[in-house]
């Protein structure tokens, strides 16, 4: 796998450690999501690979290039905690000072303010735009060079629900073209939606980089009901196959220790005499394994 | 370069009040120059600067450059602005995501601060050289052109003052900041230049005092702002009342201050990289 960015050992420490040591490599064509809670690291972390704030030590590799010049920050379409343009210019105008920066022709404008759905208000200022509108204008500035990364900090804060779903499709659409994407966030199902790999960073320190599917090593758990919960209970602890078997809210939850398909289990169980009258199959949540971790990490 | 003048161009040109307030300082700035053919009424007194001679050659590229000099800090004004909303609308951290080196950005705000400084100048060397053939009392080649070096150092003075507001711009991003920090620093140059004159003075008597003063050389003479205003004199006392009550015009051509003002304001471009360059943004 071609790698777009290999990051080693970087580590910024302003008053605080605001990043500690971290390292991991991006892949080309895939989804990653830098996860963690405010004030973990994730803007600080974008900040030095986009070359505004300065790494106390550590280094990285741009497309196998060290560090970031200006080459390099022209390949990139970034997004950075909040849409910065400039307010009294309308959206066209923004966007051919980006072009012209970019070394990009002023063609592409209208493409992209189609791809956001902006099109239409492109003569009008900057500051008139709603928030929603705003977000939409940088990510079409982030696609007008078309760029071979995303960088997205916190794509849907602060959006109304109707917002955060546009810029989802929008987010899916471009990982489909085969874009790589960089996103950070601290809402899980959003990272969970939409991202194959995740960082997870925790008061700076980088606590898991892999795929989302190996974060954690459990093989999910099946959802079952009877109508005689404790005789269900005892017959799924004779199988053996289940590392625990709990009830929770009329509910029980078995956790796989030996995999088994919920058709195999429903066989299984119709055979000893109980008919189910809820099965399902699922994966843990990215929250919980998300706080699986930071609790780990703690201990 | 061309691109680095269209960002500009983009930038500034495209906001209404940076639009008016550029047009309204040359219209100032033009009719500034036509003041000498205005009678003034001060305590009673008729001055007409042109009759104190204010267009004769060579005289004219002193006076006009002085008058025009004092409208500076207007266009200072508006570059501040203009860079500090750079950082007020986070646009430098932006511009530099997208792809635009910190040396660029620097060298982008020194095309616009040449722009409006040869601008400037060439209207007052055009302004001048009019003026000066319509209205002065000679026309002989050699005093015509024999003082045009005030031209020059008018150019000097609006790059080398504009460069300083940059670093000031740079250094503090919020214009309310750079006009105290611009005001705090003229005030302490002027506090320095107390103490040296006075130390200068100490000890030495009425008699030596006005040789001593013109021979020693003031360290406080090579401070940014004093070296930008000696580069041109006050011309009152080139005035024909001045003259009538004996007044001496003497004036070398200020090697020292062009270098500083060339020092100074390389240090200043300097500085304004070094700043961007250092900060986390």
């Amino acid at each position: 796998m071609e790698k777009i960015l290999e990051v080693k050992n970087l580590t910024k420490k302003f008053k605080h450690i605001a990043v500690n040591n971290i390292s991991f490599d991006v892949e080309k064509g895939n989804v990653y999501g830098l996860l963690g809670p405010n004030g973990s690291g994730k803007s600080t972390t974008f900040g030095m690979l986009l070359s505004t704030i300065n790494p106390t030590s550590g280094s990285w590799k741009w497309f196998g290039k060290e560090g970031t010049d200006t080459h390099t920050l022209k390949k990139i379409g970034a997004i950075i905690e909040q849409p910065n343009f400039y307010p009294y210019l309308s959206a066209e105008k923004n966007l051919e000072i980006v072009a012209t920066i970019k070394e990009i022709p002023y063609s592409r404008i209208d493409e992209v303010l189609e791809v956001v759905n902006l099109l239409t208000r492109k003569k009008d200022a900057f500051k008139t735009y709603s928030l929603g509108m705003k977000q939409r204008l940088s990510i079409a500035s982030a696609l007008l060079a078309d760029p071979e990364v995303l960088i997205l900090d916190e794509p849907t804060n602060g959006l109304d629900p109707e917002g955060i779903i546009q810029i989802r499709d929008i987010i899916n659409s471009i990982a489909k073209s085969g874009t790589t994407i960089i996103v950070a966030s601290h809402l899980l199902d959003e990272i969970e939606k939409i991202c194959s790999h995740v960082i997870v960073l925790k008061q700076g320190n980088a606590i898991y980089s892999g795929s989302v599917d190996a974060m954690s090593n459990t093989k999910g758990f099946f959802e079952l009901k009877a109508d005689n919960i404790s005789e269900l209970v005892s017959v799924l602890g004779s199988f053996g196959i289940f590392s625990s078997v709990k009830e929770q809210d009329n509910l029980i939850i078995a956790q796989i220790s030996s995999d088994i398909s919920a058709s195999e289990l429903n066989k299984k169980v119709f055979e000893k005499g109980i008919s189910l009258s809820h099965l399902q199959k699922k994966k843990e949540s990215l929250e919980s394994q998300f706080l699986e971790l930071v609790k780990q990490s703690n201990s | 370069m061309i691109r680095l003048l269209k960002l500009e161009y983009l930038k500034n040109l495209n906001y209404r009040p940076f639009k008016i307030f550029s047009g309204l300082y040359f219209v100032v700035l033009i009719v500034l120059l036509f003041i000498g053919l205005v009678d003034f009424d001060i305590l009673g007194m008729k001055i007409n600067l042109k009759e104190q001679g204010m267009y004769n050659f060579p005289g004219v590229w002193n006076f006009t450059t002085y008058i025009v000099g004092l409208l500076k800090i207007f266009l200072g004004c508006i570059i501040v602005f203009s860079i500090c909303q750079e950082f007020s609308n986070r646009m430098f951290k932006q511009n530099i995501i997208d792809g635009l080196s910190r040396e660029e950005f620097v060298f982008s705000k020194l095309l616009t601060i040449l722009a409006f400084t040869a601008f400037s100048t060439l209207l007052v060397f055009v302004i001048a050289f009019m003026l000066g053939k319509s209205y002065s009392v000679t026309q002989e080649g050699d005093l015509v052109t024999k003082e045009i070096y005030f031209i020059f150092n008018y150019f000097l003075k609006l790059f080398s003052f504009f460069s300083f507001l940059m670093f000031l711009s740079i250094l503090f991003r919020k214009s309310i900041f750079v006009f105290l920090g611009f005001f705090m620093f003229w005030f302490v140059e002027k506090i320095l230049i107390g103490i040296e004159t006075f130390r200068v003075q100490q000890n030495i008597t009425e008699l030596e005092k006005a040789k001593v003063l013109s021979t020693t050389t003031f360290y406080t003479d090579y401070l940014p702002l004093e070296s930008m205003s000696n580069l041109i004199p006050n011309p009152l006392i080139r005035t024909n009342m001045a003259q009538l009550l004996g007044m001496q015009f003497k004036f070398e051509y200020p090697w020292y201050s062009v270098i500083a003002c060339i020092v100074w304001s390389t240090i200043f471009i300097l500085g304004s990289y070094w700043i961007l360059k250092k900060k986390d943004w």
